[in-house]
């Protein structure tokens, strides 16, 4: 199960199927593309797991099964790195 | 309204060498103190059209510049500065006493009015809207600068825009437009009635000189203008002119890293600067030919973002 990082306010911008997000915890910006931010959004409600984001985002995403589960684990993996998210 | 002109010169040396010249350059009030004569002229040059306040009134930074004691001083004069006390430059041969001031004045901004969202970045403003344009040395943005002023375009500053967090807009800081090498020979050519200070050879930046801001551009320094265009300008020998689309979000960030505080800010850096992409339309530009480029940047400022 993942859970967004406790003190993320998720503060983003979209613009043009790209976005950039102030992380509130450390105070650094990262530019993300819009699919990551559906992912961070979607955990608001959680903690998901992998295959659960997957069937929550299929239509927002436009893929579905599978591969869309692995790539949501690699996304979840890599805003782990940015101390986004985090395992629970 | 006293202006640096109309204070007799040897009333200027003496304030300058007394208790400070209250110089208003934009929203700041910077209080010079120095016994470098040649400044006195400089500042008389370059700032005759600026603001002095009253003796005694309120002051954002204070700066001495001031020539160091001892034999030294005799044997190759220097100058050496200090702000509220701290000294963070090294003292530099009195000939490069001008472009220290000007250096020193960016620094106090760029380290201190953290109540902007500092940019290092041209700005200039015609038709109500403000083009900005940050840009890393070598990019010819300060040849730019100065053509679009020659051209007469507002000028806002050539080296950074202060963006209030509160509404958006850009606060204007116009001062003397910083040329390095070429540069200055190519700003003579196109512009023969532009005021440009003596060259300095043998500065960190090469040889330097600088253009007198328009005193039009001083009279509005009060005067906010609305952001519209963001462009990122490269001057590339033989290049065509080129403006083309940058995607918002990559154009964010690369303002952020242009940005002298935008980390220092934090989440109040992160809205101010969003609002800023949000209202601008973002562009490379490639140049070659000044002539093209002036009249692409025309276009652009009837245009809206």
């Amino acid at each position: 199960m993942w859970r967004l990082v406790p003190g993320q306010s998720l503060n983003c911008r979209e613009w043009d199927g790209e976005a950039v997000l102030y992380n509130d915890v450390a105070g650094s910006t990262h530019l993300l593309e819009a699919a990551a931010l559906d992912v961070l959004d979607a955990l608001r409600a959680g903690p998901f797991d992998a295959a659960t984001l997957a069937a929550r985002l299929a239509a927002q995403l436009d893929a579905e099964g599978g591969e869309l589960v692995s790539l949501i684990e690699e996304m979840l993996v890599a805003l782990a790195r940015l101390d986004l998210v985090e395992p629970c | 309204m006293l202006t640096v002109a109309a204070l007799p010169l040897p009333e200027l040396g003496a304030r300058l060498r007394g208790d400070g010249l209250l110089l208003r350059t934009g929203p700041f009030v910077n209080c010079v103190r120095t016994d470098v004569a040649s400044l006195a002229a400089g500042i008389a040059a370059m700032y005759a059209d600026y603001p002095v306040e009253a003796p005694g009134g309120f002051v954002d930074f204070h700066l001495n510049l001031r020539r160091p004691r001892g034999l030294r001083q005799w044997l190759r004069p220097q100058v050496a500065f200090d702000q509220d006390g701290l000294a963070p430059f090294q003292p530099l041969p009195v000939a490069q006493a001008y472009p220290m001031l000007e250096w020193l004045l960016n620094w106090c901004v760029s380290q201190r009015a953290h109540g902007y969202l500092l940019i290092h970045a041209a700005v200039l403003e015609r038709h109500g809207r403000a083009v900005i344009l940050p840009a890393p040395p070598g990019s010819g943005k300060s040849t730019l600068c100065a053509a679009l002023v020659g051209h007469g375009w507002r000028l806002l500053s050539d080296e950074m825009t202060l963006v209030r967090p509160a509404d958006g807009l850009v606060a204007p800081l116009p001062r003397p437009v910083s040329l390095k090498n070429a540069s200055i020979g190519v700003i003579r050519a196109a512009f023969p009635d532009a005021v440009l200070s003596p060259s300095v050879e043998g500065t960190s930046k090469g040889t330097i000189a600088y253009l007198r801001a328009p005193r039009a551009s001083i009279a509005r320094a009060a005067e906010p203008a609305s952001p519209a265009h963001i462009v990122f300008p490269r001057y590339e020998a033989g290049a065509a002119t080129r403006l083309e689309p940058v995607p918002k979000a990559r154009a964010f960030m690369q303002v952020a890293d242009n940005s002298f505080n935008y980390p220092a800010l934090g989440r109040q850096g992160f809205d101010t600067l969003a609002r800023l992409v949000d209202a601008c339309g973002c562009h490379t530009f490639r140049y070659s030919d000044l002539g093209e480029a002036l009249a692409r940047f025309d276009r652009l400022a009837r245009e809206g973002a």
